[in-house]
């Protein structure tokens, strides 16, 4: 629950308008209950008693400055990592082991990295082919799954190149790919711009909010970039590990529409 | 792609470091198998020999320690040819010998009537008259060996003997040994009297239960015992503790093979913590992570084991031609010997695979994405 301080500072901005917390017995996608992440036996405290729901079809954007928390609080968002305090929910069931989530993210979450995060041995279809592994699908299918969804992000051309031979744009459509290839409900991007140059941070910014709107993705998006952070609907900011502002826009776009505001 | 294929990648990405593992393996495997095999080809060649003899059974001092160190009074023969069923007996005193040149040679030395002489297999020459002393029968491989044709002088535990005949055994024992009369042997090695076991033919009319009454009857003479040519190498302490030691050297050879596997595939999936999490982040759950990390290991390992089977055949084929040894004993590789030791190598392989994929897994996709 945001304090009053908090509430206050929120309601100062006149384009924006207090988004009021969720209740607790809201169907949220996904929701942070007093989740804290501390490392180091408690020395570091990355994130503090952060309370945070996200709708299905939000697109939210999570800025803050560097070490503010944001990618702790993107890990806890997708299971990479564990609370130290708190719970995470999905679809109002808390997740709680590391099957549960490893189970989420083979099903229903996507992630994209800024580093791209992909197997260097690899080619590009053989590492989108790699999360669809588990799925029961035979080799077949999931080389004709991962062609389809290389051919969504522009890369059918690029299908059997190693992924070290191509440029960091096509590797992120690549890492974009592997993120969807399940349709997952949920698909975080971790800066996903973030080591690409303007004229390819801009193609997979388009990409992600073109793919997230045809196939009704919910979008969270951690940046530091501001003008890619205000092209979503709903901002989440965070400083010292705490969310310090959670606003949406006060004509807030249906999804659909992001292709249209590119 | 799948997991093997993606193991198989992997394996390539590192080569240098995955053929040393493999030759690591490879060369554990068919050490392991050469020693075994090795151990079991002087076992079975020995009984080789004793077969080819014809014997039904064959006596020996009750509790020897080994086919060498019985010794029985010689007219324990007569007795036991008077046993009903037995069709003949013949005492026999077995030894290595040491000849010139420091070298041992195996003897065997037959009474001059012994019905042994008449099935000596005589490629040249002849065996020795009744009462002829001091003269010899080489096997083919003895003669080869020594140097010696008929009518040379053969030095034997300090005697002189002289070669009368060369005998082309098949078996590869009985083609390195030297046939002598029983006395000089006795004398020479101050055995009077005394042989190392008795060889019996039994009349075979009877069956199994006449073999095994005319075996109760041996026994009966008191601090005997009566074995099948099968039987007799069973309770040979001197095979025993061959073996024992082949298997002791193998266990530890594998071991050290399953210890490269188990470096190599630490250091490969330290290095590749961060992939690991990768696997870990699009939702691979750790019993595949675990799995795809053990393949790798067991094609290692796999690798390693044909390559140590055709090490330990490439041996095989070289082992004859090595001299004092190839003469002596056969060394033949074969399905009883490999099997258990590859199963013994690939399981060894699993587990050590188990620590560096639990070690993997262990940490939460996060922190193994910070990883470098």
């Amino acid at each position: 629950m945001m304090n009053d301080s908090l509430s206050q500072q929120i309601a100062c901005r006149d384009h924006l308008r207090v988004v009021e917390p969720h209740s607790s017995d809201s169907r949220a996608l996904i929701s942070l209950r007093g989740v804290s992440r501390f490392y180091d036996g408690g020395t570091i405290t990355a994130l503090k008693n952060v309370d945070l729901e996200i709708e299905a079809g939000d697109c939210v954007a999570i800025v803050g400055a560097s070490g503010s928390g944001k990618s702790s609080l993107v890990n806890m968002l997708c299971g990479i990592d564990l609370p130290s305090a708190g719970i995470v929910l999905w679809e109002g069931r808390p997740q709680l082991t590391r099957q549960d989530w490893t189970n989420l993210r083979r099903l229903s979450i996507g992630i994209v990295f800024q580093e791209f995060n992909l197997i260097p041995t690899l080619t590009a279809l053989e590492n989108v082919e790699l999360a669809l592994f588990g799925r029961g699908l035979s080799a077949r299918r999931r080389r004709s799954r991962a062609a389809t969804v290389l051919e969504d992000v522009g890369l059918q051309h690029r299908t059997n190149n190693v992924v070290t031979k191509l440029s960091g744009g096509e590797r992120q459509r690549v890492a974009i790919a592997r993120a969807i290839v399940n349709e997952p409900k949920l698909l975080i991007g971790d800066e996903p711009t973030g080591n690409l140059d303007s004229n390819n941070a801009a193609k997979v910014a388009h990409l992600m909010f073109r793919l997230c709107a045809e196939q009704r993705m919910t979008l969270v998006l951690v940046t530091h970039d501001e003008k890619l952070a205000v092209r979503c609907p709903r901002r989440v900011r965070i400083r010292d590990g705490r969310i310090v502002e959670d606003a949406s826009k006060a004509v807030p776009s249906p999804p659909i529409q992001w292709q249209a505001a590119e | 792609m799948n997991l093997v294929g993606l193991a198989l990648r992997n394996l390539r990405r590192r080569p240098i470091r995955t053929c040393l593992s493999i030759l690591g393996v490879g060369l554990a495997v068919g050490s392991a198998l050469a020693l075994i095999a090795l151990s079991r080809s002087i076992k079975d060649s020995t009984q080789e020999g004793m077969n080819e003899m014809g014997d039904d059974l064959v006596v020996m001092q009750k509790g020897a320690s080994d086919i060498f160190g019985g010794f029985i009074p010689e007219q324990m023969v007569a007795r036991i040819a008077a046993i009903p069923g037995v069709v003949r007996a013949s005492g026999e005193l077995f030894m290595f010998a040491p000849s010139a040149g420091d070298r041992s040679v195996l003897t065997e030395g037959w009474p001059d009537t012994s019905y042994l002489w008449k099935k000596v297999p005589l490629r040249e020459g002849r065996v020795p008259s009744p009462g002829e002393r001091h003269v010899a029968v080489l096997g083919e491989a003895a003669a080869a060996s020594l140097g010696k044709k008929l009518g040379d002088e053969l030095e034997l535990l300090g005697e002189t003997f002289r070669v009368i005949g060369i005998a082309n055994y098949t078996t590869i024992v009985n083609r390195g040994i030297v046939l002598v009369p029983l006395i000089d042997l006795q004398e020479a090695s101050y055995r009077t009297r005394q042989v190392t076991m008795i060889h019996v033919n039994v009349d075979r009319s009877g069956g199994p239960a006449k073999l095994s009454r005319v075996r109760t009857s041996i026994e009966a003479l008191g601090n005997l015992t009566a074995s099948t040519t099968n039987e007799v190498l069973n309770n040979d302490r001197n095979f025993a503790i061959l073996e024992a030691v082949s298997l002791a050297v193998s266990i530890i050879a594998i071991a050290i093979g399953a210890l490269n596997v188990l470096t190599a595939l630490v250091m490969a999936t330290q290095e590749r913590t961060r992939e690991i999490g990768i696997f870990g982040a699009i939702g691979w759950s750790s019993p595949r992570i675990i799995t795809s990390i053990v393949i790798e290991g067991v094609l290692m390992c796999a690798i390693g084991c044909i390559l140590g089977a055709l090490l330990s055949f490439a041996v095989a084929l070289v082992f004859p031609n090595i001299p004092g040894i190839g003469d002596l004993i056969s060394f033949k590789p074969h399905v009883a010997v490999i099997a258990p030791i590859l199963v013994a190598a690939l399981a060894l392989c699993i587990v050590g695979s188990l620590l560096p994929a639990w070690r993997a897994v262990r940490l939460v996709p996060a922190d193994a994405l910070r990883r470098i």
